[in-house]
């Protein structure tokens, strides 16, 4: 059976050798795959999904900072911002003023204190404002449910679902059509 | 010939053994467990030897959780279910061709040169 | 100025090796060699003017104002002409050329040459579209430079780069000797010769740089890790799989005239990995810690210099595979040992670029990102090379053509005795991988010892071997027991506190001093601590560095020998009333790098042969 199998082979070699007109088959092989690989390259793979569609449970039963209550639903209306910042981070006080004139516009604004100290936080607040409708204090555990990367990350929800989600300190073009 | 085919069966039956064990000896430490979590806002480093944040929150959580007795494996599918799959080193089996490969990639080369050698 | 003398001697070669090509056939042989050469000097100037440049602080360069501070200690400066994507292909270019420049003077044949002149310069061209340093910048000299990379500043690290790339290129000569066996095809013994000692050459430089590269990633990163399965580390690892192959499989090739179309591919592919890894961790596809700063462009480079190195060696091996493929023996030999021994290495090689590619792959086809870190490889990689290290025991003791000989009950003791080491070994320590490791590796240890005393002809040669292939197995068994058996703890000193602090072990460690020392470039902040224990104190003075002109803190790591083992300290965090040490015990890591040394030194053996 090999013996077979080997002698097919040989013969489609032997073939190849004497037809002139396939010796093109090799560059033009190469060239297919070199096409392919120049496609890919331009078109890289989009953005993955983000694997959370629904904002995390904690937010509505934690007991908020100023306030001394927990969030009502249905007080923040159909859209809203949940907000993850800290003292310690400096993008986060690079974002703080685009954070003020939302609130100004009206839209409600959740902030997730996250794994501060809390006389640094209380200062940060005071020093620069508060722009935030309820303020939440988290020891990493609402981060982690979220899918946290980093402070500043910010979630735009609509319908009770994240609609996107913005890594990194805020700039006006990723919040301008919100305003 | 046949002392060489002799040879070859005990190093399958030595690479199996050893296949084997490893699966059974999986550790079951936590600190080990950290070494297979990727930090995410690293470059390649895993939460055990980083000192962000991230690496610092997670590891926090991930004791919180293995504490109350949730299982690793309970906790890793949990990890990438909120953060994707490349927050573990250790692709899962729905990857078989990746974790196949190798040995497949042996089997085949004994396979193409068997002719010829054996 | 430096910068129109350098691109001046960027264009020159190009525009003599087209010439070259040109009137090619009409030169006879001498002239041919001159051509050759002239064109390597001219690709060798360059490189020498960028470290002029950087040397004596020329801003104008702007690959100097990026990558150099006025301030840096001189040696940084030099060294800083490599710290950057564009200066180390320059380097690259620069040794690629050295190397053809040295080989003239052993080859005079055209074809050989030429091929190698073509690949070089495709180097330069890749230079010239994308990745020039010598681009002209005008600061009207208000400018101090933007500094090397703290992390750079290492002296290890300085000569890391250029030693690893000594191995790369060193593996473009068994490319080109193969190639030109292939197309000629003429396999006489000199031109495998050659190829044997060019190749561990390679193997040399290529073992060295690599653990150069661990050994810095060790004491610098403050990970106390030493080999992380980073794209870059794998990368560099691929190569030197295919080059140990290569050379063990030469032997056959040169001794027996077997196992010759394994050599010459091992060589070809050796090569191509080399190339394909130094230039996949400079595109945009692959994200590490070594990344560089990326630009697509590079990666469509990529592609079509392996396009045309893999081409060129599947059109190779197609014309001549009847010719070479004549292999013969059968039985029980050093030749069929040694053919498990080049598929297993081959495999070895595969598995480790598909886990560094795989990742890429999956983006693309399924749209996930997965990792591909330390749990694959250890199942794949580590159980691969486990049947080799076992035969590897036997391997140098069996003979040529048919090992008559089969002393079964020899070959039962050896391994009862290993399986019994390794049980006890489980009693003492209680970890499997461990035990795993100690049967793995018992055989070899025992041959070492048993073959030591038999009476047989050993001269430098067998020393050489001996001591490399023991090395492995030491290499082994202090992996293993680093990666299991390390215990690390975190020492959190207070202010205003009673000051000793229990440490695991049973002794105790207490901070003698804290001090801030103005250095040329940066401020360290220096902590001397020490270790009390069992009568025994230990001195450790783990730092942080904060530089000029960037303002990056950088942790420097501090380590204490205990025999083999060691204790390895960094600051984790440092306030005005708290300082957090990281302490890590790691048993019989210095058994590591001692093997690494004996390795290197049983390569370097193995080229001098007599002393």
């Amino acid at each position: 059976m090999d013996e077979c199998i080997n002698a097919y082979f040989r013969n489609i070699w032997i073939y190849y050798q004497k037809n002139m007109k396939k010796t093109i088959l090799v560059p033009l092989l190469g060239f297919v795959i070199l096409v392919i690989c120049i496609f890919y390259y331009l078109n890289p793979p989009t953005e993955k999904k983000s694997y959370q569609k629904k904002i995390a449970d904690e937010i509505f039963n934690t007991q908020t900072f100023f306030k001394t209550k927990t969030i009502d639903e249905k007080e923040l209306g159909e859209f809203y911002i949940v907000n993850f910042f800290a003292s310690w981070c400096k993008p986060c006080l690079a974002e703080h003023p685009l954070l003020m004139a939302m609130k100004d516009q009206g839209i409600k604004i959740i902030g997730i204190n996250f794994r501060d100290d809390e006389e640094n936080f209380l200062s940060w607040i005071t020093e620069n404002g508060n722009p935030f409708e309820y303020v939440i204090r988290d020891d990493g555990t609402i981060a982690y449910k979220m899918g946290l990367i980093g402070v500043p990350e910010t979630y735009f929800i609509s319908n009770n679902e994240i609609i996107n989600k913005i890594q990194g300190p805020l700039f006006y073009e990723d919040v301008e059509k919100y305003l | 010939m046949k002392m060489l085919k002799s040879i070859y069966k005990k190093i399958f039956i030595i690479i199996s053994l050893l296949f084997i064990s490893s699966a059974l000896a999986e550790n079951s430490e936590l600190t080990d467990f950290y070494k297979s979590i990727r930090c995410l806002v690293c470059d390649g480093q895993n939460i055990l030897d980083s000192d962000t944040e991230f690496s610092v929150n997670l590891k926090e959580q991930i004791k919180k959780k293995f504490d109350s007795g949730l299982s690793l494996q309970e906790i890793n599918n949990e990890l990438i279910s909120i953060y994707g799959e490349e927050i573990s080193f250790k692709p899962s089996d729905s990857h078989f061709l990746l974790w196949a490969s190798p040995f497949l990639l042996l089997l085949l080369i004994f396979f193409l040169i068997r002719k010829k050698y054996f | 100025m430096i910068n129109s003398l350098g691109n001046l001697f960027l264009y020159l070669p190009i525009l003599f090796t087209f010439f070259f090509y040109l009137r090619s056939s009409k030169l006879n042989e001498s002239q041919t060699i001159l051509a050759a050469r002239v064109i390597y000097i001219c690709s060798l100037i360059p490189f020498l003017l960028l470290l002029i440049a950087f040397a004596t602080s020329n801003f104008q360069t702007l690959n100097v104002l990026q990558n150099s501070y006025i301030n840096d200690p001189f040696i940084f400066k030099v060294t800083s002409a490599w710290g950057s994507h564009e200066g180390s292909i320059l380097l690259w270019v620069f040794l690629i050329n050295l190397y053809g420049l040295t080989f003239s003077f052993f080859h005079k044949k055209n074809l050989l040459n030429k091929q190698l002149i073509f690949i070089s310069q495709i180097f330069i061209i890749y230079i010239l579209i994308s990745s020039n340093p010598f681009i002209e910048v005008n600061m009207d000299g208000n400018t101090e430079g933007l500094g090397l990379n703290p992390i750079l500043q290492n002296l290890l690290f300085v000569i890391h780069p250029p030693i690893l790339f000594l191995g790369y290129l060193g593996l473009i000569i068994p490319f080109v000797i193969s190639s030109f066996i292939l197309t000629t095809k003429q396999h006489d013994e000199p031109l495998f010769q050659q190829m044997l000692i060019w190749s561990k050459i390679s193997w040399f430089f290529l073992t060295v740089g690599i653990v150069l590269g661990s050994y810095w990633a060790y004491s610098e990163l403050g990970w106390g890790g030493w080999w992380f399965w980073d794209p870059v580390e794998n990368v560099s690892l691929i190569p030197w799989l295919l080059n140990t192959a290569l050379v063990h499989s030469l032997q056959v090739s040169i001794k027996n005239n077997q196992l010759k179309l394994w050599s010459l591919n091992l060589a070809l592919y050796g090569f191509i990995a080399a190339v394909f890894g130094t230039f996949l961790v400079r595109s945009n596809l692959i994200v590490s810690v070594h990344s560089f700063a990326t630009d697509p462009l590079r990666g469509l480079f990529l592609i079509i210099i392996i396009g045309y190195l893999l081409i060129t060696t599947i059109r190779m091996n197609l014309k001549s595979i009847s010719l070479f493929n004549k292999d013969t023996f059968q039985f029980i030999s050093k030749e069929s040992f040694l053919l498990i021994n080049n598929i297993f290495f081959i495999c070895a090689a595969l598995t480790v670029f598909i886990g560094t590619v795989y990742p890429l792959f999956s983006e693309m086809i399924f749209q996930t990102a997965v990792s591909v870190g330390a749990p694959y490889y250890n199942f794949t990689f580590n159980i691969l090379l486990a049947p080799i290290i076992i035969l590897m025991a036997f391997a140098p003791q069996i003979k040529w053509h048919n090992h008559h000989s089969q002393n079964q009950i020899k070959l039962l003791i050896i391994f009862l005795t290993g399986f019994v080491a390794s049980l006890i070994s489980y009693f003492i320590f209680y970890n499997l991988f461990f035990s795993i490791s100690v049967f793995i590796t018992a055989p070899l240890f025992m041959q070492s010892v048993v073959v030591l005393f038999a009476k047989f002809k050993k001269d430098f040669r067998f020393y050489a071997q001996w001591l490399a292939h023991l090395s492995i197995g030491i290499f082994i068994i202090a992996a293993v027991s680093t990666e299991q058996f390390d215990t690390e703890e975190n020492l959190l000193f207070k202010k205003d506190s009673n000051n000793e602090l229990p440490l695991n072990s049973g002794g105790y460690a207490y901070i003698e001093n804290i001090q801030n020392i103005e250095k040329l470039n940066h401020v360290q902040i220096l902590l001397d601590m020490k270790i009390v224990e069992e009568n025994k104190t230990y001195s450790l003075s783990p730092s942080k560095n904060i530089y000029q002109p960037s303002g990056q803190i950088t942790n420097e790591v501090s380590v204490v020998n205990n025999f083999f083992s060691q204790y390895y300290a960094t600051i984790s965090q440092i306030e005005s009333d708290l300082v957090s040490i990281n302490l890590v015990y790691k048993p019989f890591i210095n058994l590591l790098w001692m093997s690494a040394l004996m390795l290197i030194l049983g390569i370097f053996g193995s080229i001098i042969r007599k002393i």
